[in-house]
């Protein structure tokens, strides 16, 4: 256990300088010179001893409250809005804050900055950074490259010895971690995605409270208002009592579970120990986004492909049971015929296989694969070429299925164009090597997945989705790769829509009904959470398909889906 | 430390440890380190012990550094850069035929494009940006902090001047010292005094260091000179100087470390509300106990947070030898 916090070893024992106030003396250095003159030397060299005294000057902390740190920081400029947020944590909170941020405004840069300038100022030597196991190499990552913190991932057990180390908190918490770091000090902890800290009965909670620690930052995007007793679980870990004992805290500000009282005497007990910074308002100039709908007429054969897979999927589902999983799988197929030819001969493939020999099931394919012989030419994959040879910058292509990926690298190539895979089997080293690559020589990054760890191509402003996700947060995702913070260009959205198939409800449905191309980022994610307590939208969406009985039904039902999402965003509105 | 600042600090630390300077400019430096400056900045330990086991002549590394503030290193060709940047990202092992693999490189911390990537024939020349508060610099400055600790110097002998004053060959010692004080609590500052005070008389220069930026010191002796008898020992005068440091900061601000003191009190008082019921309704003893013992707990990481402290360092210390008797 270290029990000198942050005094030199070689510091005698501290007398009173003030009545609140000891002294200690490291003359270490003196001792040395004393053995010196009894050896008679060696010395050391007059320039140097100079130097040292200039580096102690130029890193001198020469005030309590001006942030030193940015001065060390001359390739890096935090907004305003973040600078502004690491100066309260240090000076209004005394380093122990919940940083909770709309997403996307930079909650990881104001923590590096906070712990940056604890660092810089001798206050931290040892931090331990918590996190979802998705996010530790990406956390590494900014510290090392943004800040100049020399943090490590966990992976084996004596990294735990280094100064600054990044763990997933899941990894943390168990044995033999568990008790390791239970029995040290961190003069900080950072926990991200701290909102799963909120259930006291759980194993995460326990630890984090457990932790000894000197300053502390929770971080989270979720609203934690929203519940009561989650809010109260979270500033106990910070500062137990902030709210006063759980029985006070209920009586003073608990109106129900969900609604608090005596909201204006909350927001200012919060206001101690938490920072939202929201979008509206903030400081940030914010890109256009352009939607542009790329409506497209299928070929004669492609549309007889689109009719034959329809078909199939319909008497199928009939077949086994509409609303079955299995027959809602089906309409997957409609989807990838939408997109290539290349995509759903894959999927018929496969139940081919699974399939029994010479049954009805062989028959149908058979015949779709007569069908999909007979396509020649990708509408699409033709307007894409076209679209990307007019813009002249860079462009991202979004799609759902590797088949299609695979396909539009070939068609490109045939017509000589450069593009870079990505997707998200490929691990870290080869992602940042196609990130790389599209960066410096490639116009075209052709991808699959848009997730994981924090892609970022702010240098990019073209996106086009060769076809869409029926999960709008995979879309958002899309989005936010290439519209975030940093973007300083408008930036263009192509969707390409094949008229008279399920692609053209979905994007009548996401573009001209909620139009969520243009919303802000983060807010869809709580829409779609408390639409999808009952059914995710993707099975909804099947379900439409699937129990629609003519293209006006299906509209209208489709028109209802939207209508709902559009109230939840109000009802979101309103509440804020 | 600014750009010229950094500048001239690295091309003196250069100088001193023997290094050989192949080009330099105001805003860059191209260096092939000396084994001693080689081995004190680039981490190849098993190098060293292989060099010094066999006897073989050491290849030491070769840099380019860069001081220029990066508004202006950005314009100068960034997209040359690529190799590095492109090996910095740690891209290993996905060459494919048309992008050939870039050769590892160290990434320099908090890198940017480099202004250009710098080439000697036959010579692997690593580019780094050099700005406060770079890995590199820091560095340097804990290796000057090692190797420039105490001095034994002489103040060099005015010119000229022979007969005129007779003390002016008559040299005392002083003991020159740097401090540094932290004041520290939940936040810290850091003053800085450099002091001397004479061995023979006593006497406390509170401008010590000022006198030494304007002396040429040597150190040696010339044959001239005679030492006058100290009558303190180095012991001694740091003991007063010690107390005379003391005595100043006695009379300094203590505002900081009232306001220090008042937030440990509330956080304290905060954390024993909390826990206070909390012992009081617990069921059994054994619940008792450890509630009270998170609650030490929450109260020492309040202490440690808090609690106001003073720290009185030496960074170096030297005997300095002047003419004449203060």
């Amino acid at each position: 256990m270290h029990t000198l916090h942050g005094v030199p070893p070689a510091a005698e024992a501290g007398r009173r300088i003030h009545p609140l106030v000891e002294l200690r003396i490291d003359r270490s250095a003196f001792e040395e010179l004393e053995r010196r003159l009894e050896n008679n030397g060696p010395w050391d060299n007059w320039t140097l001893y100079r130097l040292a005294w200039e580096a102690e000057q130029a890193t001198r902390i020469g005030d309590f409250h001006e942030l030193q740190s940015l001065r060390m920081l001359p390739r890096f400029t935090p907004l305003p809005h973040q600078t502004e947020t690491a100066k309260r944590v240090l000076h209004e909170m005394h380093g122990r804050a919940i940083l909770a941020d709309e997403v996307g405004l930079g909650k990881t840069i104001e923590a590096g900055l906070v712990l940056k300038e604890y660092i810089v100022r001798g206050l931290v030597r040892t931090a331990l950074v918590l996190v979802p196991s998705s996010l530790v190499l990406q956390w590494v990552r900014e510290l090392n490259d943004k800040f100049g913190i020399p943090a490590i991932a966990q992976k084996k057990p004596h990294h735990w010895d280094n100064a600054v180390v990044v763990a997933s908190i899941d990894t943390a918490k168990r044995e033999p971690h568990r008790s390791l770091l239970l029995e040290r000090e961190y003069d900080m902890l950072i926990i991200d995605e701290a909102h799963k800290l909120k259930n006291k009965r759980t194993g995460n909670y326990k630890f984090a409270c457990e932790l000894r620690k000197k300053y502390c930052l929770l971080l989270t995007a979720t609203p934690v208002q929203n519940d009561m007793s989650e809010l109260y679980n979270l500033i106990t870990v910070l500062k137990p009592g902030q709210l006063g004992g759980e029985s006070e805290f209920s009586a003073t500000f608990v109106a129900d579970r969900r609604v608090p009282k005596n909201r204006e005497l909350l927001q200012k007990a919060l206001n101690r120990v938490m920072i939202r910074n929201r979008r509206e308002g903030s400081d940030i100039r914010h890109p256009r986004r352009i939607v542009t709908t790329v409506p497209l007429a299928l070929s004669p054969d492609e549309q007889a492909l689109y009719d034959g897979v329809t078909e199939f999927v319909r008497s199928s589902a009939r077949e086994a049971g509409i609303a079955t999983a299995g027959a809602l799988a089906l309409v997957t197929l409609q989807r990838e015929v939408c997109s290539s030819r290349d995509a759903v001969f894959l999927t018929l493939f496969n139940l081919f296989k699974k399939a029994e020999e010479g049954s009805l099931m062989h028959e149908r394919i058979r015949h779709l694969v007569e069908l999909i012989k007979a396509v020649k030419a990708n509408t699409k994959a033709e307007k894409t070429l076209e679209l990307i040879r007019g813009m002249n910058d860079k462009v991202v292509v979004f799609t759902e299925y590797r088949a299609t990926q695979d396909y539009l690298m070939r068609f490109f190539a045939e017509h000589g164009l450069a593009s870079v895979p990505y997707r998200g089997g490929m691990n870290r080293g080869k992602k940042d090597w196609m990130m790389e690559l599209f960066r410096r020589r490639a116009q075209v990054l052709v991808a699959t997945e848009a997730g994981g760890e924090g892609i970022n191509l702010q240098f990019c402003h073209h996106i086009i989705n060769f076809d869409l996700p029926w999960n709008p947060m995979r879309i958002e995702q899309r989005i936010g790769r290439v519209y975030r913070l940093g973007q300083t260009e408008d930036v263009h959205i192509y969707n390409l829509c094949t008229l008279g198939t399920i692609e053209e409800h979905i994007v009548r449905l996401l573009h001209e009904k909620i139009n969520m191309f243009e919303m802000v980022i983060g807010e869809l994610e709580e829409i779609i959470h408390t639409l999808e307590r009952e059914e995710t939208l993707e099975r909804r969406l099947a379900r439409l398909f699937l129990e629609a009985e003519g293209e006006g039904d299906l509209r209208r039902g489709i028109d209802r889906l939207g209508d709902v999402i559009l109230g939840l965003s109000r009802q979101r509105r309103q509440e804020r | 430390m600014n750009g010229g600042e950094v500048a001239r600090f690295v091309v003196s630390f250069l100088e001193q440890t023997g290094c050989h300077i192949i080009e330099r400019s105001p805003s860059h430096v191209v260096v092939k380190l000396s084994p001693e400056a080689d081995r004190a900045l680039t981490n190849r330990p098993f190098y060293w012990s292989f060099v010094d086991r066999t006897g073989a002549e050491p290849e030491t590394m070769t840099f380019a550094w860069y001081f220029e503030p990066p508004g202006n290193a950005a314009q100068a060709g960034a997209a040359e850069a690529a190799p590095e940047a492109l090996a910095a990202a740690g891209g290993t092992g996905v060459a494919t035929a048309a992008f050939p693999a870039a050769s590892p490189a160290s990434a320099p911390a908090a890198a940017g494009p480099l202004p250009s990537a710098y080439s000697l024939p036959g010579v692997r020349v690593l580019s780094e940006h050099l700005h406060f508060g770079s890995a590199r610099l820091h560095q340097l400055f804990e290796y000057v902090r090692q190797r420039g600790r105490n001095v034994f110097l002489f103040a060099e002998p005015p010119r000229g001047g022979r007969a005129a004053d007779p003390f002016s060959h008559a040299y005392t010692a002083w003991l020159g010292v740097n401090f540094k004080v932290s004041s520290e609590c939940d936040m810290k500052r850091e003053d800085l005094y450099s002091w001397g005070i004479s061995l023979a008389t006593g006497v406390i220069d509170e401008k010590f260091g000022e006198r030494l930026q304007a002396s040429k010191m040597t150190t040696r002796l010339s044959p001239e000179i005679r030492l006058l008898k100290s009558t303190l020992t180095p012991r001694k005068a740091m003991a007063r100087l010690e107390a005379h440091l003391e005595r100043k900061l006695r009379r300094g601000d203590f505002t900081w470390a009232v306001e220090a003191e008042a937030r440990r009190q509330e956080e304290r008082e905060r954390v024993a509300s909390y826990y206070r019921p909390l012992i009081e309704r617990a069921d059994s003893e054994e619940q008792k106990r450890a509630l009270r013992e998170r609650l030490a707990r929450r109260e020492a990481e309040i202490d440690w947070q808090y609690r106001p402290r003073m720290t009185v360092s030496v960074t170096n210390c030297g005997i300095f030898h002047f003419p004449g008797i203060d």
